[in-house]
């Protein structure tokens, strides 16, 4: 047998308290597609830093050829062939494609030839049986065109070594095809190929072996014809599946809200559905299907171009996320760090941001007795573990800092609360928290929309599911009738029995 | 514990310095702590002290505003105009104040409602407002103002201290006031953190920015008018350049050019080491264009410095964690 | 038909003959507005002022494209232009040669610093030259030599014949030596913009400093180089303001930053870099300087309006490229769904892993 290309030998990192990656060793070989598989915070982004040299690796070390290398930073991680590409490809917008693959090059000298740079991106795109015009900036790529731009530049500096990190979390079925084509494309032309994702579906259709991490740990690695779901399941997880999804109790009550015919132009259209008292509505659908987008624009942050909100029985135009909250429309969001919360302020400030007119006092001051009041009624209430409400919410454990989100959102007394992947990123404990949290608010009243890439999760939650793909609302599934083929083959955009048996 | 944490960051930092330089200042000049003098070291520069109060909250907010020079110089030439005229003086004074205003207001829509960087159009505005204060007053020079308004600045209200210098320190206290402790202020904060975060929590941004910039001409344009009262005269080119020392005020106090933080408390100090530094200079017959340039290099320093710390400090513990995964093999 | 006009017109080309057509129509107004508009003489004053402009636009730009300002340049002009002027009046029989090098030298030193702390010092460029902008006009005004002020008198002829010789005509107008090396720099430039490496990845790197920085490409070095070859151009200008004007104050060239970016920003230039060329530029500089001389020169408004006028000229070029370019770019590319914006926030997951 070949030797391995690449040998990860017992590499940890850790970040102040916590270990990202503890003693893991994986082997690539040329010619084959490698999945690695694992929940959130499993370890898999550090690992894919560590190799391309973003990171420092603190023990450990990796041999390539056999020889053990030093991989500093990304230009060094070029030089010995290792790529990633991730699912935010990185391009230029401001470029054409062909200037977008063969800008980072080094070899080719000083002087820009066009033609010749156009004609090899075309060679290139040939090769990867693609059709792209290369005279194009960038920017208004779609984002499979784009990763496909980010391949190319990975062929086009002999890569070895092509990391890819979640790429199909955006495509729709179609480009998914033809990226696998293009990957086994690659395997065959003797590239490594570590291909990360958590979606079971794909891994098993593409992959020739299969290394499951967990908790920063390495737990197996087996050949794909070896490895079972529950197989699978059981490493990523480590207990069983049933255990931790609580179930959702259907009270349905009254109609809260009614949306017909939401239309945005370029993003979602025709999306009509109801809410009722007491009930989960699921929202699924592969990432980049715009889910997200249907709750920003009943949020007010990026309003639709069309359709009606009906709530109360009034027609209601949210155009800003004041007039949602008026009307008790609220929206939490799936990034926590980056727009969720306000890291350096303590958990009072973010818990009474959104209504913090309530507290001022006549001529506009904080009255901080009552803000910390607040905060320490959904401290208890939520079980928000933290030694004071006065700390800053960076400090906080994820599921922490999840719950100090959520609380932000009751705060503001909603009648609909519309969750988008609300145990994206916490640990198996506090999933499970959030997800009493759901049930009880639930049975207080509360119409509550469940985004979520979770199958399992949200068929768990939901009293009814609406599926969407690219946009388009695919149908809306009671709890009885779904199962998880049958919610794929919806969100995937295939009539009939798609899925693989699994 | 607390007290030495305090000390070691930059407001201690910038406090040691202040007290560096006003020692310095004591052994050049015997009188150099009196009352006198250092009531007149305010007065020299209590406009752009003053507009470096508005621009803290609006470097906070993660704009900047670099027209603030010109609508100083702007709002004088409109009262100076309108006086030349025969235009019973305190509507000259209101209408310098509406000229703020509407500079204020012309800034505030294109970067709130437009969406323009704020660099671009206080850049713009600074070149359009000090156009439109020479086309004014051309190459002239008013003045004759009223004698009460000459005096305003110098004449000493309460205690020996001037009308201006009151103004200054109940501004500031105000300031103090709304930054720390009113909604308003925490808005300017989470919003200059990150713009997304506010919107997405349901913050009106627009407005905040607005008022923001609205609130910088008008305070722009009350310092060009207390500085009209001071020199007794008005230019077009009145005020020229005092965005550099008002930024460098701000930045200098600690408030970060890229938003989210920041304490007045920090500005005031930053304020007393200028006004005691340039006092100094001043002493020693430095011009005041050199002191510009000193200024200038204090600008740099305030973000360099804290930037070179920083990456000796990753230095330093990147080695510290060699050193022990080495100890542990 | 779609597709032919996509290949041969981007949003920005439209830009530019836009900008020609506006020249045209400023031309023709002006032209039945004012008294011998089409003279020698005043073809020779906007030409010549225009150089100076566009030769400093051009360093400009290019720090521009890496998503940086440089506030600085007036500063350097004026040093520059003074530097090399009392040297010329200390050493008059310096060679021409060595006093031009003098000036571009020291203009590309000033420029070092400003890159300097911009690259590797990690301050943001608007702090670093507003702070060398006071610190380097400060300089000019120390100069303990002599007078404070250089005085045509005391520069050697040859200093003098250069702003008035003239190259070749065309007729009776003159192509003088500061237009025609104005010129050639621009030409130069617009080749090292379109076809040197260095000059693409100029573009790359106020494209997308994060994918530049990843990806892998030199950025310090890149925005370096930017900084210096601003500096130099800088003070090419100097050199070129020396040979205009002859006599200078501390004062010289104060303000000219302004003007600069204004050229740069109008021509097409984004301040949030990535975009603009150095054909652009020289438009936006042809323009606005077209338009201020007119302005002097057009007895309806009083010639103080033309900073006014300056001030919106630059905000309404920004507004135009926010508004409409931006819509113009959506027609012209294919656009698919276009992503949310909590979806583009969506790095990487597990960033710092959280528990």
């Amino acid at each position: 047998m070949a030797e391995p290309i690449l040998e990860i030998r017992h590499i940890s990192k850790s970040f102040d308290t916590i270990q990202a990656l503890d003693d893991v060793s994986l082997d690539l070989y040329p010619g084959e597609i490698h999945a690695l598989m694992g929940e959130n915070g499993a370890g898999k982004s550090t690992l894919i830093k560590v190799m391309t040299g973003v990171y420092h690796a603190d023990e450990g070390e990796m041999l390539l050829d056999g020889k053990p290398i030093r991989v500093g930073n990304s230009v060094e991680a070029q030089a010995y062939g290792i790529a990633a590409i991730y699912q935010e490809p990185m391009i230029y917008p401001d470029l054409n494609v062909a200037e977008n693959i063969f800008i980072t090059h080094r070899s080719r000298g000083p002087i820009v030839n066009w033609r010749k740079m156009h004609q090899d991106a075309e060679k290139i795109l040939a090769k990867l049986d693609v059709k792209l015009n290369v005279r194009e900036p960038a920017r208004g790529l779609t984002l499979a065109a784009q990763q496909t731009i980010e391949i190319a530049k990975a062929i086009s500096l002999h890569v070895r070594v092509l990391i890819m990190d979640e790429p199909t979390a955006s495509l729709s079925a179609h480009e998914v095809e033809q990226l696998f084509k293009l990957t086994r494309s690659l395997r065959d032309q003797g590239v490594s190929i570590l291909f990360i994702s958590h979606r079971m579906e794909e891994v098993f259709e593409i992959a020739d072996r299969v290394t499951i991490f967990r908790d920063g740990r390495w737990i197996s690695t087996l050949p794909r014809a070896e490895i079972t779901r529950e197989r699978a399941i059981h490493d990523m997880v480590g207990r069983k599946i049933e255990e931790f999804f609580a179930k959702s109790k259907g009270q349905r009550g009254e109609l809260l809200m009614s949306v017909r015919g939401l239309s945005k132009e370029n993003v979602f259209s025709d999306v009509s559905f109801d809410v009722y008292r007491g009930e989960v509505l699921g929202f699924a659908g592969l990432v980049g299907s715009r889910r997200t987008d249907v709750g920003l624009a009943l949020f007010g942050v990026e309003p639709a171009d069309s359709g009606e909100i009906i709530l109360d029985g009034k027609v209601e135009r949210i155009r800003c996320p004041e007039q949602a909250l008026r009307v008790g429309v609220a929206y939490m969001t799936e990034d926590r760090r980056q727009i969720g919360l306000t890291m350096p302020m303590s958990i009072t400030s973010n818990v009474t941001l959104p209504m913090l007119h309530q507290y001022l006092s006549r001529i506009g001051l904080i009255q901080r007795r009552g803000e910390e009041a607040t905060a320490e009624h959904y401290r208890e209430r939520l079980s928000i573990r933290t030694p004071s409400v006065r700390q800053p919410v960076a400090m906080l454990s994820g599921g922490n800092q999840q719950k100090v989100m959520l609380s932000k959102w009751l705060n503001t007394r909603p009648q609909i609360l519309i969750l988008d992947e609300p145990t994206r990123g916490i640990d198996v404990g506090a999933k499970a928290e959030v997800h009493q949290i759901i049930n009880e608010l639930a049975a207080q009243g509360l119409g509550i929309i469940l985004i979520s890439s979770d199958m399992p999760e949200i068929i768990a939650m939901s009293d009814r599911i609406l599926v969407m793909r690219e946009g388009r609302q695919m149908g809306i599934f009671p709890r009885e009738e779904a199962t998880q083929e049958i919610i794929l083959a919806a969100a995937m955009g295939q009539d009939g029995d798609t899925a693989e048996a699994l | 514990m607390r007290r030495l944490e305090w000390l070691k960051s930059w407001e201690g930092l910038l406090l040691a310095i202040l007290i560096v330089i006003v020692v310095l200042n004591t052994f050049t000049t015997p009188h150099y702590l009196q009352a006198q003098n250092q009531i007149n070291l305010f007065q020299l520069n209590i406009e752009k002290i003053i507009v470096a109060l508005i621009m803290t909250f609006i470097i906070i907010n993660a704009e900047i505003d670099l027209s603030v020079g010109s609508v100083m110089g702007l709002a004088g030439c409109v009262m100076a105009f309108l006086f030349e005229r025969g235009v019973p003086f305190e509507m000259c004074l209101l209408a310098g104040l509406l000229t703020g205003v509407l500079a204020g207001a012309i800034n505030g829509f294109m970067v709130a409602h437009v969406g323009l960087t704020s660099l671009i159009v206080t850049l713009a505005g600074q070149i359009g407002y000090r156009g439109l204060a020479h086309v004014l007053l051309e190459n002239r020079s008013v003045g004759n103002f009223p004698d009460w308004f000459d005096r305003l600045g110098q004449q000493p209200l309460v205690g020996p201290f001037p009308v201006a210098l009151i103004t200054f320190f109940v501004l500031l206290i105000i300031a103090l006031i709304i930054l720390q402790w009113s909604g308003a202020g925490r808005y300017v904060f989470v919003i200059g953190y990150n713009r997304e975060v506010a919107r997405y929590s349901g913050v009106n941004v627009r407005r905040v920015k607005m008022t923001l910039f609205v609130m910088s001409g008008v305070i722009s344009a009350f310092a060009g008018l207390l500085l009209a009262a001071r020199l007794g005269s008005m230019r077009g080119d009145t005020a020229l350049g005092t965005e550099l020392e008002v930024i460098t005020m701000v930045v200098l106090g600690g408030v970060s050019i890229f938003g989210g933080t920041g304490s007045l408390f920090g500005v005031l100090l930053s304020i007393l080491i200028i006004l005691n530094l340039r006092n100094g200079m001043g002493l020693l017959n430095i011009t005041g264009e050199i002191q510009t340039g000193v200024i200038g290099i204090l600008l740099i320093l305030s973000v360099l410095l804290p930037n070179i710390g920083r990456g000796v400090r990753e230095a330093w513990s990147r080695r510290r964690r060699v050193q022990r995964i080495r100890v542990e093999e | 038909m779609m597709e032919r006009l996509k290949r041969y017109f981007r949003p920005e080309q439209l830009r530019e003959l836009s900008l020609v057509f506006l020249i045209a129509l400023i031309f023709l107004f002006f032209g039945t507005q004012i008294e011998g508009y089409f003279s020698p003489r005043i073809f020779n004053r906007v030409t010549s002022d225009v150089a100076i402009i566009a030769v400093v636009a051009i360093g400009e730009t290019l720090v521009l494209l890496t998503r940086n300002f440089d506030l600085s340049v007036g500063s350097i002009v004026g040093l520059t232009a003074f530097a090399v002027g009392k040297l010329l009046t200390f050493h008059p029989d310096m060679l021409p040669i060595v006093a031009l090098l003098s000036a571009i030298g020291l203009g590309a030193a000033l420029g070092l610093l400003n890159g300097l702390l911009v690259s590797f010092g990690r301050v943001p460029s608007i702090i670093v030259t507003l702070g060398t902008m006071a610190i380097y006009r400060s300089t000019l005004v120390a100069y303990p030599a002599g007078t404070k002020n250089v005085v045509t008198n005391d520069l050697p002829q040859w200093i003098l014949d250069l702003g008035r010789v003239q190259l070749f005509s065309i007729g009776e107008f003159n192509i003088r030596p500061v237009v025609a090396g104005a010129l050639v720099m621009f030409v130069i430039f617009q080749l090292v913009t379109s076809y040197l490496r260095f000059g693409r990845r100029l573009y790359a790197i106020g494209s997308n400093p994060e994918a530049a920085r990843i990806g892998g490409l030199p950025s310090e070095r890149i925005v370096l180089s930017a900084f210096i070859l601003c500096g130099a151009m800088a003070g090419l200008g100097g050199f070129m303001f020396l040979v205009r004007y002859g006599d200078l104050t501390p004062a010289a060239a104060q303000g000219m930053e302004l003007q600069v970016i204004a050229a740069a920003v109008v021509g097409g230039v984004s301040t949030n870099g990535g975009s603009g060329t150095m054909i652009g530029a020289l438009l936006g500089a042809l323009m606005i300087n077209l338009l201020q001389q007119s302005l002097l020169r057009w007895l309806v408004i009083s010639d103080f309006w033309v900073d006014a006028l300056l001030g919106m000229l630059i905000l309404v070029a920004v507004t135009i490229d926010a508004v409409i370019i931006n819509r113009l770019r959506n027609i012209w590319s294919q656009r698919g769904l276009e992503t949310s914006p909590v979806d583009e926030k969506k790095m990487i997951e597990e960033e710092s892993p959280d528990a």
